[in-house]
């Protein structure tokens, strides 16, 4: 529609006018699709504006491994995930809810408050594995398959090149996968796209964001717990 | 072994034993060309109106032998199911009468054998090999052919006419009727059949009970009664015989490929699934591995079975070089409706998810066992601990939106994990909310009164802590991660 109409509106100057067209950021070139990046996946607000703003895209992206180096457990951590799990499961209204998938949590993820913040608990997997190399491959296996919106995974510590294959996963999957592990990998390489550590302050939690790919490293100021 | 049941309510039986092959052109499986052999009978027009009453002759075979002191012991359970399997030679419609007779159908293998006589001269035949005592008898109802039997008759009665008369002379504790009724009836004065026959039919019905009245009317073909005919079961049983010893589990990997294909080949047929599966491996010296696999869901596809045993065989570490492999399913179940829909897979994701959501618990448990993959729920409990389970049968099936969303939704905040077992405090809190009392459970002897804050340690996380308040010591019971 907008063609034809700028086309006859510039009548004479067709060839200068096409190049014109061309520029114009609203028209969706079909060919060429290489010159442009993709169509950003899309991501799952966090539920915390201040949190969402430093995000690229506004929020948790899918399809990508986030990497959340903890003090300590129990520093909020799973409320941090917790509105965009409720989102992912609410927004798919015809058929089932995805799956959610955690394995090897701490402790035992407590039914009545999943709940109570409205997780879907009929689609929600614990896999306690019998050690790290089984819950890594798991994680992969769940990452991969395709039916589990978010793969939630604890870990002591691990080699860089399993975190790679739990990403390439995650991206086969189109799922997000988290891993949780002890804030002392924190200055190890990681093929994360997002890196945040969570340490103990004096009053609250505080939130850093150590990688992010499209977006600035550096402190987030939002209540966590 | 094929029988049709013919739209007079004749029986026909095709392949039975002596066989001259005019008539086994004739009536071969599925329908004849016309013009191959003239109809063996044609079964007479119904009239308008009234619906022609089957006519049935009942072959009954007891076997005293069998130990009719233990009711359907599995020993006695399998010999029956291989008599009723060679029992298929002479009709389509076999009967287990437990604890230790069989009844055959044979009017419908009339048209092939010619007389009652010829029949039984060959199931005679076939069972005088059997190291197995047997009377037989012959009926047009179940329960007469049974009761001759079982007297030791070896009568054959066509007509339901002279039933009567051939049961007067049986004894009354043919009829296997429980004791109690039969100490009445001698306590009566009656030992035969015939004489219960005579009395009239109101008071039997009060001293024996309705149920007695209702035999008897049975076996004088006054009354219909339906029997549940023997179904063989079916099981995949594939094997592999290997020239030289494996040793290692790829290569076996390899040679199942073509032992799940035809396994999925066999339940394609029969639009069934399994949900079970073992794998065989059979060495030189050492007793056989077994190999059990479980599946989440009924299934006859080829790739989930195939990821599933490999997933087992990969865990697997072979005691010694393996000679020879088996696969053999356990019973065949009705495959679920959804994976019937020929469209499944094109209606978008809904199918799809399904079934790969049951093969990635498949493929989860398959190589962490069945314990360490659950759901959990909430229950309706006041005790922190009780208001919560595992849940290992997950609901996987097409469209189930978590059916058993709790409708009681608590307005206190609980913590989203849960310690084990509370942890004795020592240090002292600042509380941000509380206390919320919970006492409960005094009936099964777990009994809590506890006080619940939520305290604020000094770095930022919140726990939730309880005081007991019998003994006033602080606990820590669980995390708001």
């Amino acid at each position: 529609m907008v063609k034809t109409w700028m086309l006859r509106e510039t009548g004479g100057h067709s060839e200068m006018a096409l190049a014109d067209l061309l520029a114009d950021a609203r028209i969706w070139k079909l060919k060429d699709a290489s010159a442009n990046p993709p169509p950003s996946r899309p991501v799952w607000s966090t539920g915390r504006s201040a949190l969402d703003a430093r995000l690229p895209g506004g929020g948790w992206p899918t399809a990508s491994l986030v990497e959340v180096l903890l003090e300590t457990s129990g520093l909020g951590e799973v409320q941090l995930f917790l509105p965009a799990l409720v989102e992912c499961q609410r927004r798919v209204d015809d058929s089932a809810p995805p799956w959610l998938v955690w394995i090897a949590p701490p402790h035992e993820p407590y039914a009545p408050a999943l709940a109570q913040q409205g997780i879907e608990l009929g689609h929600l997997l614990v896999v306690r594995p019998p050690s790290a190399m089984e819950a890594l491959w798991a994680a992969e296996q769940a990452l991969s398959s395709g039916v589990c919106a978010a793969v939630l995974l604890w870990l002591q510590g691990t080699d860089d090149r399993w975190l790679r294959r739990l990403k390439l996963a995650a991206e086969a999957g189109g799922s997000l996968g988290v891993l949780f592990r002890p804030e002392r990998h924190r200055f190890e390489s990681s093929p994360a796209s997002l890196r945040l550590a969570l340490t103990r302050g004096e009053y609250a939690t505080q939130l850093e964001l150590l990688k992010v790919q499209g977006g600035r490293p550096g402190p987030v100021d939002c209540r966590l717990v | 072994m094929t029988a049709r049941r013919l739209r007079g309510g004749a029986w026909r039986t095709a392949a039975a034993k002596p066989i001259t092959p005019d008539l086994f052109e004739g009536s071969g499986r599925g329908d004849p060309p016309a013009s191959a052999a003239p109809p063996l009978r044609v079964p007479p027009a119904p009239q308008p109106g009234t619906r022609p009453r089957p006519r049935q002759l009942w072959y009954a075979v007891v076997f005293p032998e069998l130990p009719a002191a233990l009711p359907a012991t599995s020993v006695t359970a399998s010999t029956l199911e291989r008599l009723c399997l060679s029992a298929h030679r002479f009709t389509s419609l076999v009967s287990i009468e437990m604890p230790n007779a069989l009844l055959l159908e044979i009017q419908g293998s009339l048209t092939l054998f010619g007389s009652p006589a010829v029949v039984h001269a060959a199931i005679d035949q076939a069972w005088s090999r059997l190291a197995l005592c047997a009377h037989a008898a012959t009926a047009p109802t179940t329960l007469a052919a049974l009761w001759l039997a079982r007297a030791g008759r070896g009568v054959c009665v066509e007509e339901p006419a002279l039933l009567a008369g051939a049961l007067a002379t049986v004894p009354i504790a043919c009829t296997a009727w429980d004791v109690e009724r039969l100490r009445t009836l001698h306590a009566m004065g009656i030992t035969r059949i015939g004489e219960l026959l005579r009395l009239p039919r109101s008071g039997l019905s009060r001293r024996l009970g309705p149920t007695a009245v209702m035999d008897l009317d049975i076996a004088l073909a006054r009354q219909r009664a339906p029997r549940r005919a023997f179904v063989p079961r079916q099981r995949f049983r594939g094997r592999c015989d290997f020239e030289t010893e494996i040793e290692t589990v790829a290569y076996l990997q390899k040679a199942l490929e073509p032992l799940i294909e035809r396994c999925a080949q066999f339940l394609r047929e029969r639009q069934a699934g399994v949900q079970v599966l073992e794998v065989r491996l059979r060495h030189r010296a050492l007793p056989v591995t077994r190999v059990p696999v479980g599946l989440a869901s009924i299934t006859g596809e080829r790739r989930r079975l195939s990821d599933v045993l490999n997933e087992k065989l990969k865990s697997l570490e072979l005691p010694a070089p393996v000679r020879a492999m088996e696969l053999s399913s356990g019973s065949l179940l009705p495959l679920p409706a959804d994976s019937l829909d020929a469209f499944a897979g094109l209606h978008g994701a809904g199918g799809r998810t399904s079934e790969t959501a049951a093969q990635l618990v498949e493929r989860l448990r398959a190589r962490l066992g069945d314990e360490a993959v659950y759901g959990v729920r909430s229950v309706a409990a006041h005790r922190p601990e009780a208001a919560w389970q595992r849940v290992h049968e997950l609901c996987l099936s097409v469209g189930a939106r978590g059916g058993l969303t709790d409708l009681r939704v608590l307005d206190r905040p609980r913590p989203v994990w849960l310690l084990n077992a509370p942890v004795l405090l020592s240090a002292d809190l600042k509380f941000d909310e509380g206390p919320e009392r919970i006492e409960s459970g005094w009936w099964d002897g777990k009994g809590v009164a506890r006080d619940y804050y939520i305290a604020r340690p000094s770095h930022g996380a919140r726990w939730w802590v309880f005081q007991e308040r019998h003994t006033k010591s602080w606990y820590l019971h669980g995390v708001f991660a």
